[in-house]
C-alpha cells in the first residue's frame, strides 16, 4: 500500500540559479511563482513520477509564499559554480527549506546538491571547486553531489536516479492521519457557507 | 486587539479547513486503495469543498489549496489507471460533472481534463477550450484565481506545443497560445475587479491581498514564455500585442506595473530587442501613476546584460536602433506622466545613460544626447533642491567618468557643463570633487589649455565663491580638503610643448586669481611651482636666442610669476610670498637673469621689512634669505654687496640676542662660497664671526644681569664650529691660534661659577674637542693643520 504512494515523488529545486525548461539553463528567464514539471524516472524496474517544483529564485515573484514546500520528498539545492555567492547561499536555502517545509526528521531529510554551469567559458570562470562543494556536502550529512553543464545537461539523469533512490530509502513518511471517529456520515458539510459555488 | 483577533480567527479557520481536508483525504486514500471510484469522487468533492471558504487571506488560502493540490495528484494518477476504476476517460469527464458544488466540480473537471488530454481521445485544444470556458462559472476573485491557476498548472505540460506529443492533427501552437491568453485575460479581470469589492475602509487590506495574488496572474505569462513554439513571430504578432492590450485596457496601476515587469522578466532578451517598439509603445498609455522608471530601468538593465554577454550582439542593437527607441520612449513617458517628480525623470536618464555606456561605449554622441535631454528637462526650472534628484544628477555625471576612466572624454561632451549648471552650489562642489578624484585616480593628464578651460569651468564651485555661498559658512576641514584637491589637480595639467604649457598656466591663473584670500594660499604655490618647472625646461634651450617672437621665454614666465605671487598680498601671506619670491630668484639665477633675480630679492626684502613683523617669522625668513642668497652666483659685485649688506644688517637687528648671533654667523657664508668660482672673502668672514662672538658675549652678560647666572655656552660652541669649518676650508684669516683662544675662552667660562651647568652644551663642546683630537690624529695635511692646537 505505501509503495503505491511512493510512486509519486515531490522534489523541490532551490537555489540562485534556476532549472528552467526541462534543463538547467544559461539564459535568464524568470519563473513566476512556483512551477512544476513531471518527469518519469525508472529505478530498479519501477516507474516513478517525479513532481519537480522549480522556484522563482526572485522574491518579488514569490508573492504567495512557499506553502508548496510542504510534503516534499527531496530537496535539490542548485548553485552556479561560477558564482561564489550562489554557493554561499546554499546554507540559507537549506535552512529556509527545513524551516518552511518542517519535515518530521530534518536531520535525515534527503537533499541533493547540483553544481551547475560547469561548461561556461570552458570552465575558466569557475570559482567554486568540486572539492570545496563536496566538503560542504559531507559536512551536512553526506549530501549526494552532482555537477552539470547547462548546455548538455550531463549528469542530470544520474541526479534524478539518486533522488528517486533516496526518496524511496529514507524519504518522508506520510503524515499519518486518523480521523477521531470513523464516521462517514459526519463530513464537514455543516461548515459550508451557504453559497453553492 | 482587533488585528490580532483577526489573525487568530484566520488561524482557526485555516486549521479547520486543513482538518476537513485531512479528514476527507483519509477516506479518499481508502477509496483509492479499494479502487472505489464512486467513493473517491465523493470524498474528493468533499475535500475540495474546503476551498469554498471566503474567510481566508490569499496566503492562508494558498496553504489550503496546496494541500488539496497534493491530494488531487493522487486522484489524477488513479484516474489515469482505467484498470483500477473501469471507467473510460470520456465517461469520467461526464461523471465528475455530477458533483454538487461548482467549485469542487470544476477542480475535478480540470483534473480529469488533464488525463483526458493525456489519453489523446479528444483533441487537446477542444478539452482546453472547454475547461477554460467552464471556469467562467466561478466569479469570486480569490476562488476563481486559484481555480484558474490550477487549470494553468495541470494543463502546463499538455499544451499542443511544438515537439510535444499533443501537437498535430489540427492542434497547433496557436491553440496553446489562445488557451493561455484566454485564461490570462480572465484572471486579470478577476484580479482587477477585486479592488471594487468590499467596503472602502478595507481598501488598504484589499490592495495588500491583491498584491499577494499577483503571481497567479503573472504565472500565465511564464507559461507563455515556456511554450517552445512561441517563436519571435508569434510573440511579436500575437502574444505581446494581446497581453499589452489587456494590460493597457485594465487601467489598473498595480496590474500594469506588475505585468510590465513580468513581461520584461519572463521573455527572452532577443524577443525584447526585436519588439522594443511595441513594448515601449504601450508605456505612455499606462496610468500616469505607474512606476515606469523602475519598469524601464529593468528593461534597460536586461538589455545591457544581454549586450555584454556577447560582442556579436552589437549589430543587432544597432540594427533595431535600440538607443533611439529607448530614448524616444523615455521622452514620451516623461511627457505623458506630467506629475512625475523631477527625480523620476533623472533616474530614467541615468538608466538610459548606463545602458548607453554599457552597450555603446564608443558613442559619445549618444551620451551627450542623454545629457542634453536631461538639460532640456531641467531648464527653465530653479536649481535643484531635492536631495534625491541631485543625487541622481551626480550619478548621471559620474557615470561617464567611471566608464571612460578619463575626464578628457567627458570634457568633450558639450552638455556636461550644462547639466552641472543646474546643480546647487553644494552639489556642484561634490561633483567637482568627483571629477578631481577621477583625474587623480586615473592619473589623467589634461594637456591643452582648451581642456583646462572646460575643466576649470566645471569645477568652478571649488575655484571661486558661487552665488549664495560665502566661504565663511564652510566647514574649515572640508574647505581645506577641497583646496588641497585643487592643488593636486594642478600637477595633472601638463603639456610637453612649452607654449601650450604656458597657455595652460595662464588659463589656470585666470581662473584661480578670483579665488579670494582663503583659496589663494592653496592655489598659488602649486601654480608657481608648475611655472618654475616650465622655466627649468626652457633654461637649457636658451629661448632668447631665437628672436623676439618666441612666446614662452623664462623672462615672460617670470613676469607672470611676479604677478601671481603679488596676488598673495591680498591674503595677506607675506611669509609664503617671501618663500616663493626666493624660489623664483633662484630659478632666475639659474637662467642667468641678474635683473630678474635682483627684482625677486628686492620683493622679498620689501616684504621682510614691511610685512614680516613677528620675531619668530623674522628668524625663519632671514635664514631663508641667507640660504638662498648664498647660492646665487648671477650677481655682480655691486648688486651682491647691496644684498649681503642688507641681509647682515637685518641679522644684527633681530630682537633676541641668540637669534642675532646665529643669523650673523650664518651671514659669514655669504662671503665664502665653497665652489670653484665662488667668492672667498676671508676678512669679511672673520668680521662676521667676530661680531657674532661679541653678540654672544653680550647675551651672556645680559643673562648675568637679569637672571643672576649666565646662559649656556651653546652659542660659543656653535661659533667655534663655524671657525673650524672656515679653518678647514683654508680661510687664511682663521688661524690655529684664534681657535686656540676661543677654546680657552670656553673652558674658562665653563669653570666660572656663574655659568649654569648645561648638559647639552657640555656634550656639544666635548664632542667638538673630540673631533679636533680626531683630526689631529688623522695625520696628513689636515692633521698638520690641526697640530698647533693644544687641547
Amino acid at each position: 500500500m505505501p509503495s503505491r504512494r511512493r510512486a509519486l515523488l515531490k522534489v523541490i529545486i532551490l537555489g540562485d540559479s534556476g532549472y528552467v525548461n526541462k534543463k538547467f539553463s544559461n539564459q535568464y528567464k524568470a519563473t513566476i511563482g512556483a512551477d512544476f514539471l513531471t518527469k518519469e524516472v525508472q529505478f530498479e524496474d519501477r516507474l516513478f513520477t517525479l513532481q519537480i517544483w522549480d522556484t522563482a529564485g526572485q522574491e518579488r515573484f514569490q508573492s504567495l509564499g512557499v506553502a508548496f514546500y510542504r510534503g516534499a520528498d527531496c530537496c535539490v539545492l542548485v548553485y552556479d559554480v561560477n558564482v561564489m555567492k550562489s554557493f554561499d547561499n546554499l546554507n540559507n536555502w537549506r535552512e529556509e527549506f527545513l524551516i518552511q517545509a518542517s519535515p518530521s526528521d530534518p536531520e535525515n531529510f534527503p537533499f541533493v546538491v547540483i553544481g551547475n554551469k560547469i561548461d561556461v567559458d570552458g570552465g575558466n570562470s569557475r570559482v567554486v571547486s568540486e572539492k570545496k562543494a563536496r566538503a560542504w556536502c559531507a559536512s551536512k550529512g553526506n549530501i549526494p553531489y552532482f555537477e552539470t553543464s547547462a548546455k548538455e545537461g550531463t549528469n542530470v539523469e544520474d541526479a534524478f536516479q539518486v533522488i528517486a533512490k533516496n526518496a524511496l530509502k529514507s524519504g518522508e513518511e506520510e503524515e499519518i492521519y486518523l480521523p477521531d471517529t470513523v464516521d462517514v456520515a459526519s463530513s464537514s458539510q455543516q461548515r459550508s457557507t451557504g453559497c453553492e459555488c | 486587539m482587533m488585528i490580532s483577533n483577526g489573525i487568530e480567527d484566520e488561524e482557526k479557520w485555516l486549521a479547520e479547513g486543513i482538518a476537513g481536508i485531512q479528514h476527507n483525504a483519509f477516506y479518499l486514500h481508502r477509496a483509492l486503495d479499494a479502487n472505489n471510484l464512486r467513493e473517491a469522487l465523493k470524498f474528493s468533492a468533499q475535500l475540495l469543498s474546503e476551498l469554498r471558504t471566503s474567510r481566508l487571506s490569499p496566503h492562508k488560502y494558498y496553504e489550503l489549496y496546496m494541500r488539496a493540490f497534493d491530494e488531487l495528484r493522487r486522484l489524477e494518477m488513479f484516474f489515469k489507471d482505467e484498470d483500477r476504476h473501469g471507467c473510460s476517460v470520456v465517461d469520467l469527464y461526464e461523471l465528475v460533472q455530477h458533483a454538487g458544488n461548482i467549485l469542487p466540480r470544476l477542480y475535478l473537471l480540470c483534473t480529469v481534463g488533464s488525463v483526458y488530454i493525456k489519453s489523446k481521445e479528444a483533441p487537446a485544444k477542444d478539452v482546453l477550450k472547454d475547461l477554460v470556458e467552464m471556469c467562467r462559472a466561478v466569479q469570486h476573485p480569490i476562488r476563481g484565481l486559484f481555480l484558474r491557476s490550477y487549470l494553468a498548472q495541470v494543463s502546463r505540460d499538455k499544451l499542443p506545443d511544438i515537439g510535444s506529443e499533443y501537437e498535430g492533427e489540427g492542434d497547433t501552437v496557436m491553440d496553446a497560445v489562445e488557451f493561455v491568453l484566454q485564461n490570462f485575460t480572465e484572471m486579470n479581470k478577476l484580479w482587477v475587479r477585486m479592488q471594487h469589492q468590499g467596503p472602502l475602509r478595507e481598501k488598504e487590506k484589499l490592495e495588500k491581498e491583491r498584491n499577494e495574488l499577483r503571481d497567479l496572474v503573472g504565472k500565465n505569462l511564464h507559461v507563455l514564455s515556456q511554450i517552445e513554439g512561441v517563436d519571435l513571430e508569434i510573440y511579436r504578432d500575437t502574444v505581446l500585442p494581446r497581453v499589452l492590450e489587456q494590460i493597457v485596457n485594465c487601467k489598473d496601476e498595480l496590474a500594469q506595473y506588475y505585468l510590465m515587469d513580468c513581461i520584461i522578466q519572463v521573455f527572452p532578451d532577443e524577443y525584447h530587442l526585436q519588439t522594443l517598439e511595441i513594448l515601449l509603445g504601450a508605456c505612455p498609455q499606462l496610468q500616469p501613476t505607474v512606476d515606469l522608471k523602475t519598469v524601464l530601468s529593468q528593461l534597460m538593465e536586461r538589455l545591457s546584460n544581454y549586450a555584454s554577454s556577447s560582442p556579436e550582439l552589437l549589430p543587432e542593437f544597432l540594427q533595431v536602433e535600440a538607443f533611439s527607441k529607448l530614448s524616444n520612449a523615455i521622452g514620451k513617458v516623461i511627457e505623458a506622466q506630467a506629475d512625475m517628480p523631477i527625480v523620476g525623470a533623472i533616474t530614467l536618464y541615468v538608466s538610459l545613460l548606463t545602458f548607453t555606456l554599457r552597450v555603446h561605449p564608443d558613442r559619445l554622441d549618444y551620451v551627450d544626447q542623454v545629457l542634453g535631454a536631461c538639460v532640456k528637462k531641467l531648464s527653465g526650472k530653479p536649481k535643484l533642491e531635492d536631495s534625491k534628484a541631485t543625487k541622481q544628477v551626480v550619478a548621471l555625471l559620474s557615470a561617464p567618468l567611471d566608464k571612460y576612466d578619463d575626464i578628457v572624454t567627458a570634457l568633450t561632451l558639450s552638455n556636461y557643463p550644462r547639466v552641472m549648471d543646474h546643480l546647487d552650489a553644494g552639489t556642484n562642489k561634490v561633483m567637482a570633487m568627483v571629477i578631481i578624484r577621477s583625474i587623480m585616480k586615473n592619473k589623467t593628464c589634461v594637456s591643452t589649455s582648451d581642456k583646462v578651460e572646460v575643466l576649470f569651468e566645471l569645477i568652478k564651485g571649488l575655484i571661486k565663491d558661487l552665488e549664495g555661498i560665502s566661504t565663511d559658512e564652510l566647514d574649515e576641514e572640508d574647505f581645506n580638503e577641497e583646496q588641497n584637491s585643487v592643488a593636486c589637480l594642478m600637477h595633472m595639467l601638463y603639456n610637453d610643448d612649452p607654449e601650450e604649457m604656458l597657455q595652460i598656466i595662464c588659463t589656470v591663473w585666470k581662473h584661480i586669481k578670483a579665488g579670494g584670500p582663503k583659496r589663494l594660499p592653496f592655489t598659488v604655490p602649486p601654480l608657481v611651482f608648475s611655472a618654475l618647472k616650465l622655466v627649468r625646461r626652457l633654461q637649457g634651450q636658451d629661448g632668447d636666442v631665437a628672436g623676439e617672437e618666441v612666446p614662452a621665454t623664462p623672462k615672460k614666465i617670470f613676469q607672470l610669476l611676479n604677478q601671481i605671487i603679488e596676488a598673495l598680498s591680498v591674503v595677506p601671506s607675506p611669509e609664503l610670498a617671501l618663500r616663493l619670491y626666493l624660489q623664483c630668484a633662484e630659478a632666475a639665477n639659474d637662467c642667468d637673469l641678474e635683473p630678474v633675480a635682483y627684482e625677486f630679492f628686492t620683493q622679498a626684502f620689501v616684504l621682510y621689512e614691511e610685512e614680516v613683523a613677528d620675531s619668530k617669522a623674522q628668524v625663519t625668513a632671514i635664514h631663508l634669505i641667507i640660504g638662498t642668497l648664498q647660492r646665487m652666483n648671477v650677481f655682480g659685485v655691486e648688486n651682491r654687496d647691496t644684498l649681503t649688506h642688507k641681509a647682515t644688517g637685518y641679522s644684527a637687528k633681530l630682537l633676541k640676542k641668540p637669534d642675532q648671533c646665529r643669523a650673523v654667523y650664518a651671514c659669514s657664508h655669504l662671503f665664502w662660497v665653497d665652489d670653484q668660482d665662488g667668492i672667498k672673502d676671508g676678512e669679511r668672514v672673520l668680521l662676521c664671526l667676530k661680531r657674532s662672538l661679541r653678540i654672544a658675549n653680550a647675551a651672556q652678560q645680559m643673562a648675568n644681569v637679569t637672571r643672576g647666572s649666565s646662559g649656556p655656552l651653546t652659542l660659543f660652541v656653535e661659533i667655534l664650529n663655524k671657525y673650524l669649518y672656515f679653518f678647514e676650508k683654508g680661510n687664511p684669516q682663521i688661524t690655529s691660534s684664534v681657535i686656540q683662544g676661543l677654546i680657552e675662552l670656553i673652558k674658562t667660562e665653563m669653570q666660572s661659577d656663574s655659568t649654569t651647568a648645561n648638559h647639552a652644551s657640555d656634550a656639544f663642546f666635548t664632542s667638538t674637542l673630540r673631533y679636533i683630537q680626531f683630526q689631529k690624529q688623522k695625520g696628513g695635511a689636515m692633521g698638520e693643520k690641526y697640530d698647533p692646537i693644544k687641547l
